[in-house]
């Protein structure tokens, strides 16, 4: 599901133009808009003690170089390489290497019998829209925590492919991983997540 | 034939339909035979929902007006 974008900027060529020109709602714009995820892909592939550094200077770059940025891919894209290829280097200067498996924790083996079988009874969830199930506080700050406690390379490919709809191997370009990786990577995301709401759902 | 715990590690692969067509019909058959799976399927299908409504965001203590000014004092660096 995409993000509804600013009416003021649907037009990217008028929002570029307007960066350009120095225009400060577009500035507080695309902040505002991509700050985050660039610093969830600058967190996968450098760690924490070096994003905000990394972003920092994938921000300047790109300013600098908006004049000459031909437009062939979205402004969106076009950040997320420059930060993508700001951490990379830094892995390299820093000789920094983050593991796939770093946080995992499978579906306890103890919720099966010998021979595969389940031995806990999974119940339907509450049914509702998401809208109406979010409407409950509680629920969004459980997801807000559990998201947060996924190891930075999960949240990167969560938030790319789940929340913000970028094509897998885009992803795979971005974080440097292969795609069979980045479908480990949503998949152990996904679960911790639906642990978290299952959990929720059986103490209501 | 495939067993419960096949499901939990196949699921997410079952969703984005990135298994073979022969390994999806004994995951098919697996969901129509144990209602359990088929919750469990449901589950991941609307917790895949409910995070992507959510749009959790990284914790950031970056202070994004001063950044925008910072960002937009390069342009005028530029004009001049």
């Amino acid at each position: 599901m995409k993000k509804k974008s600013n009416s003021l900027f649907e037009d990217e060529r008028t929002l570029i133009l307007k960066l350009i020109d120095g225009d400060q709602s577009a500035f507080e714009y695309v902040v505002s808009e991509y700050h985050n995820i660039m610093l969830s892909i600058a967190r996968a592939i450098v760690g924490d003690a070096f994003a905000d550094e990394v972003v920092q200077e994938a921000w300047i770059s790109a300013i600098k170089a908006l004049p000459k940025f031909e437009q062939r891919s979205k402004l969106k894209t076009w950040l997320l390489h420059i930060v993508s290829n700001g951490a990379k280097s830094r892995v390299r200067r820093e000789n920094r290497m983050v593991s796939l498996d770093e946080g995992w924790e499978s579906v306890p083996a103890d919720k099966f019998d010998h021979t595969g079988h389940r031995i806990d009874n999974v119940s339907p969830w509450e049914e509702g829209t998401p809208e109406a199930l979010l409407a409950n506080d509680q629920l969004q700050s459980i997801i807000e925590h559990s998201f947060q406690q996924l190891p930075a390379l999960q949240r990167a490919a969560l938030t790319m492919y789940d929340m913000e709809g970028i094509k897998m191997d885009e992803i795979c370009n971005i974080l440097d991983v292969s795609a069979s990786n980045v479908r480990v990577l949503l998949h152990r995301a996904r679960t911790t997540l639906h642990h978290s709401i299952d959990k929720y759902q059986d103490n209501k | 034939m495939y067993q419960c715990k096949d499901i939990t590690e196949e699921v997410n692969n079952y969703i984005e339909g990135d298994v073979p067509l022969t390994k999806r019909i004994g995951l098919f058959f697996h969901f129509l035979m144990c209602s359990c799976c088929r919750n469990y399927l449901q589950q991941i299908r609307s917790t895949i929902s409910i995070v992507t409504t959510s749009q959790p965001k990284e914790k950031d203590s970056t202070d994004l007006k001063a950044l925008a000014q910072q960002l937009q004092g390069l342009c005028d660096k530029h004009d001049h």
